[in-house]
């Protein structure tokens, strides 16, 4: 029953992400005014609930395993969507851009999708990390990826309406993306509070090593080193922001570059390296 | 029974030349509608006359039919402004009930007019209408066709985007630059040049919220000339194009022969405004701006060709959506038809229905006065009274419904044959419309 629920989850990530994907396909002001505004509720009403279902599936699994669930690929990449997805429903909120959807939802669902796939796996955490502070520790880095996310869709935003303003003829067709301006300055907000959340997920990550003797801490761990390097492409997109004007275009493939390291970090150190961060 | 009518012209059909012979000033306009109420050929007008189209409405209800209050409009214009009814015949058209009002609804949402979804024409025709009102033109029907027409053209402008998307050069400079730019406001735009088309861009500009003007010419006087307008700075340039630091859009309409803005220099003015966004508009022919300007970053140029193929883009984009809008009126017309046939109905009835229960109840009286009965025999007798008047009337007021109600053309017919038979006193004003 359990499993039916989850795959329902996975059923409604599937449905906003494809609806959200085809708001943005259409290019006429015609089938916009006419069709849009059915997508867009049904995208908007599949984000919320599926949102809903994954909160009550993470607190499920909360209290069976009796502390944080962060074990396993499945705890792990359902958490990140949930990441995701809460970020997302922030900026809707603040800024009644709903088209940012269309880049972040596919993400949350391939997330949702591999944790199914997992989902009947489990892993025993060691008792030393059972506490508060693998709360504190992955909630913040995840609501950095969630972040980095956002920046890496209003990215590509500015990139598609960059494309249709060179493109001219049909560049004032669609209302749908905001201007070059916004999108701009949405994403570095969201770049930086990206930044924010990352450096304190991480200063929690090792006053948390402080505590714990048991398990051996190098500083050359995997995940470490790529944390680091993802930290410093979004530090370094900042820096040259503030000193030389590197915004918009740059700005925009700086995000997706970003976008790469941040899944390199979560997925690619646990599938190809070793590290005491793995999910298995 | 009312016809309602209308006659007229438009640029679809007909030249400037007939147009002018047959437009009213708005002194002729009350004085040809005092005209039609002194005639007593005509209840209700309505004249709209603006630079596209001239069209008289009306409402008759001493005529056999529709074509014979047709005839009235015909020959009071051919009189009225001394044109052959030959030519009238040639040049306008006319339209009867159900088509008037699909007419009337279509020229209200813009759909007759030049430019599809223009927004002048909605005005234009409450002005009119006002006008007739206020000169004792328009009575209840026309009043109730003419709100209705506003309400039309409203829900047609809410659900459709006939008009939408800028369909002048000006107004798309503008929808670009929202495109570029987060806010107009605080921004600064230069008027390289001088000329109409450039003031107008930045004049739309300016009232959507940018806040600086710098107009650059090569001879400073003129510079001074511009700026006056927009309350802006004068410059005058010499191939040195750091003027444009500081401006966000550049508007260039130069006499120039060759390339004014170029690439390079260009370039190095973005380095010194650190990249921001610059949208440069070249509405100069020859071009003023280097086309390979594009290809810097953060630059965006659109010379008058691209702006008109975004202005034509739109337009074909609102020929569809008129597509929409003429479901929309069709179906709204056929609506407001039937309810005016009903309410046109609902004095005879309710007349004929009055005089049946006038009579019953006098032939009561007198049958009570001269019997002695029970209050309960009195009451049975008045009950089965007014059961007969029911069903005396029943089959007739259903016919008739019908015959509304399917669209039968005789029902006109058979209100004015009730009328006659039963010597009905029907008041014609409608008052419960």
């Amino acid at each position: 029953m359990i499993n039916f629920l989850f795959l329902v989850t996975l059923l409604i990530y599937l449905a906003a992400s494809i609806f959200q994907t085809l708001s943005l396909a259409i290019s006429s002001r015609t089938e916009a005014a006419v069709i849009r505004p059915t997508i867009e509720r049904i995208a908007f009403w599949g984000t919320g609930i599926g949102f809903a279902f994954l909160t009550l599936f993470i607190a499920l699994w909360w209290l069976q395993q009796g502390h944080f669930p962060m074990t396993h690929w499945t705890d792990s990449t359902a958490f990140f969507a949930w990441a995701i997805t809460l970020i997302y429903l922030i900026i809707v909120r603040l800024t009644h851009l709903r088209a940012l959807g269309s880049f972040v939802m596919p993400v949350a669902f391939i997330a949702i999708l591999i944790s199914y796939s997992f989902a009947t796996h489990t892993a025993a955490l060691p008792e030393p990390l059972r506490n508060y502070w693998l709360l504190a520790h992955t909630t913040l880095i995840f609501l950095a990826y969630a972040a980095f996310i956002a920046a890496f869709g209003f990215g590509l935003m500015y990139l598609m309406t960059e494309r249709k303003i060179r493109k001219k003829t049909d560049a004032l067709l669609d209302n749908l993306l905001p201007s070059l301006g916004t999108s701009d300055g949405l994403g570095y907000r969201c770049t930086i509070l990206g930044v924010i959340l990352l450096t304190m997920g991480v200063i929690v990550g090792s006053l948390w090593t402080q505590y714990i003797r048991d398990v051996p801490w190098r500083w050359l761990d995997a995940k470490v080193i790529s944390t680091f390097v993802t930290w410093f492409i979004y530090v370094a997109q900042i820096g040259l922001r503030q000193f030389w004007g590197w915004h918009g275009r740059r700005a925009a493939y700086t995000a997706i570059i970003g976008f790469v390291a941040v899944l390199c970090t979560y997925v690619g150190v646990d599938l190809f390296l070793d590290s005491m961060h793995t999910y298995r | 029974m009312n016809q309602i009518v209308s006659i007229g012209t438009s640029h679809h059909i007909a030249p400037i030349e007939f147009r002018e012979k047959l437009a009213f000033s708005e002194a002729q306009i009350i004085e040809s509608l005092q005209h039609f109420r002194e005639s007593d050929q005509v209840q209700e007008a309505v004249i709209l006359s603006t630079c596209n189209r001239v069209e008289v409405y009306a409402v008759a209800n001493a005529v056999r039919n529709a074509d014979a209050a047709a005839k009235i409009l015909v020959e009071f214009l051919s009189r009225y402004h001394q044109i052959g009814v030959e030519s009238l015949k040639k040049w306008t058209y006319l339209h009867h009930n159900l088509e008037t009002i699909r007419h009337l609804f279509r020229v209200t949402a813009s759909l007759d007019s030049m430019v599809v979804g223009e927004s002048q024409i909605l005005g234009q025709v409450k002005t009119a209408y006002d006008a007739s009102r206020e000169a004792g033109g328009a009575g209840t029907i026309l009043n109730r066709l003419f709100t209705k027409a506003f309400s039309v053209g409203k829900r047609i402008r809410s659900e459709t985007t006939i008009a939408a998307g800028a369909v002048s050069i000006s107004y798309a400079a503008v929808e670009l630059a929202k495109k570029i730019f987060n806010t107009l406001e605080g921004k600064t735009v230069a008027i390289v040049g001088a000329g109409e088309m450039s003031e107008l861009t930045a004049k739309h500009l300016v009232s959507n919220g940018v806040s600086n003007v710098i107009v650059a010419n090569r001879t400073y006087e003129r510079a001074v000339k511009v700026a006056e307008k927009f309350n802006g700075t004068p410059l005058a340039y010499d191939n040195d194009l750091s003027f444009l630091i500081d401006a966000d859009i550049v508007i260039s309409s130069t006499n120039a022969p060759d390339y004014l803005i170029k690439r390079r220099p260009l370039a190095d003015v973005m380095r010194k405004r650190k990249h921001r966004y610059m949208f440069l508009i070249d509405i100069a022919v020859p071009r003023d701006i280097e086309p390979d300007v594009s290809k810097i970053d953060h630059a965006f140029l659109y010379n008058i060709d691209d702006l008109e193929a975004v202005v034509a883009s739109n337009l074909k984009d609102r020929q569809q959506e008129a597509t929409r809008a003429e479901q929309i009126v069709t179906e709204e017309a056929k609506r407001f038809y039937d309810q005016l046939q009903i309410f046109q109905v609902n004095p005879t009835i309710k007349a004929l229905h009055q005089q049946f229960r006038e009579v019953a109840a006098t032939e009561l009286q007198a049958c009570f006065y001269k019997t002695t009965l029970s209050d309960q025999q009195e009451a049975a007798i008045a009950s089965m009274t007014q059961a007969i008047v029911k069903k005396l009337l029943h089959h007739p007021m259903q016919n008739l419904r019908c015959a509304v109600n399917d669209g039968n053309a005789d029902h006109g017919q058979y209100v004015q044959a009730l009328q006659e038979l039963f010597a009905l006193d029907v008041n014609d004003d409608n008052s419960e419309l």
